[in-house]
């Protein structure tokens, strides 16, 4: 089936945030595992906190897999949002758990993960949406579990099974990845984009003095997609996305 | 494109969705700036973004309550007082922009704008091409411009893009041209 073929008869799970479902020709392929890779400040984690938020607009629970920054203040974060509905954390419609509490779950609070406990996070993970029945998941950051993974090989390893299980739970995931700042590269161990079903890019540009939040869909399986960079805009109505003008430079 | 000369009464026949140079001299900017404000828009009930690159919200918001212009449905992008520290004050009406530069900003600002006031139909100005071209580039503003007015007609709103005479130029008068369904010059009430 060619990638415009699959692109019309796949199922689609919007982001609903327009401008990256306009990109990605009408939202994410469900069931993706979907690598959202940048440096601090460009807009990651507000944008999971978004596409978490739609989700339960439109009755699909979800799940914030925290590891950067404490649930109370990513709940805070959410607030500001014109969508925003108190009711959708009291109805358990969006769900923050705590990384270490899935460590505990898995036995793997040491600093170091071997396969086994490579393994038994993956079960961790996916037990927590299954008995949720979350449809779409958010780990902030990827980053954080790979740095306790040990070889590169584990990282490829634990990467490809948590996807191939959530796909098989229905669950559309975003995996944070956080990559320093200046280094134009997809994520910091080099093998998380080659994994994963797609890569949304966020970054920063500097132009004439002027620092522009830019977003680029770099890889998506599954559908055509735009590959150009677009500008980015965190707002209370969500994130707004222009093209980026060409004769910008 | 030859310009007509017309006044505020003759804008209201002007169908949605489309895209005008206003031409106008300085003698006549005040008038069409309430014009547009106080009597295009809400005869046609319309929201309104006025996009300021020329002197800061403030400014205009000042001038418009003295003459006891409704302002309710009106909002403002301001590209000129982040940009001479002068923001410190800041009103609820405006969002600000850092920079006449950042266009794509005054693109998604202005799309907020007009999801924030709730998605009626809109009329949006942009005062000024002349104040723009100083900051960028005439490549950079044609498309600027293109992409503005294209967005705004596929959402069924007006755009009216302000021009001053005693700072034409051939190039100005290109990219209107290139980007407005028509030039009209605008010579008062």
């Amino acid at each position: 089936m060619g990638s415009s073929e699959s692109a019309a008869g796949r199922n689609r799970c919007l982001t609903g945030i327009d401008g990256l479902d306009n990109i990605l020709y009408g939202g994410l392929p469900r069931n993706n595992a979907i690598l959202v890779t940048g440096s601090c400040g460009t807009g990651k984690t507000s944008m999971s906190l978004e596409f978490l938020l739609h989700g339960a607009e439109e009755g699909e629970m979800g799940i914030f897999v925290a590891a950067t920054e404490p649930p109370e203040k990513l709940k805070e974060n959410m607030m500001p949002y014109d969508f925003y509905d108190p009711q959708m954390l009291e109805k358990k419609q969006i769900l923050f758990i705590d990384l270490h509490e899935l460590y505990k779950k898995a036995k793997t609070e040491a600093p170091e993960i071997d396969q086994k406990g490579s393994e038994a996070l993956i079960k961790a993970i996916v037990g927590a949406v299954r008995s949720h029945g979350a449809k779409r998941l958010v780990i902030d950051s990827i980053t954080s579990i790979c740095a306790r993974l040990l070889t590169a090989d584990l990282i490829r390893e634990f990467i490809r099974g948590l996807s191939h299980a959530l796909a098989q739970e229905g669950c559309t995931a975003l995996l944070i990845a956080e990559v320093p700042a200046g280094e134009h590269r997809y994520s910091p161990y080099g093998v998380e984009e080659a994994v994963v079903d797609g890569v949304i890019l966020l970054g920063n540009l500097e132009r004439q003095g002027d620092l522009l939040r830019t977003l680029q869909v770099v890889k998506m399986r599954g559908t055509t997609h735009s590959r150009a960079k677009y500008i980015l805009d965190l707002t209370s109505v969500g994130v707004l996305l222009a093209p980026l003008l060409k004769g910008g430079g | 494109m030859e310009a007509t000369a017309t006044g505020v009464q003759k804008l209201l026949e002007i169908p949605p969705a489309s895209a005008i140079a206003l031409e106008m001299t300085a003698e006549h900017y005040f008038d069409a700036v309430q014009g547009i404000l106080d009597v295009f828009a809400p005869q046609k009930k319309l929201d309104a973004v006025y996009v300021t690159a020329t002197i800061p919200s403030k400014s205009i918001i000042g001038a418009l309550t003295t003459l006891e212009v409704d302002l309710t449905r009106t909002r403002f992008v301001d590209c000129v007082s982040r940009m001479t520290m002068g923001a410190s004050e800041r009103d609820d009406r405006a969002v600000y922009v850092e920079s006449p530069t950042m266009l794509e900003t005054v693109l998604l600002k202005v799309e907020f704008l007009l999801r924030k006031l709730g998605g009626a139909e809109a009329v949006v100005v942009l005062d000024s091409i002349n104040s723009l071209a100083i900051h960028n580039s005439p490549r950079v503003l044609s498309e600027f411009l293109l992409m503005l007015t294209n967005h705004l007609r596929a959402r069924g709103a007006y755009t009216f893009i302000f021009s001053m005479e005693e700072y034409a130029s051939e190039e100005i008068a290109n990219i209107l041209n290139l980007v407005t369904d028509d030039v009209v010059r605008f010579e008062g009430p």
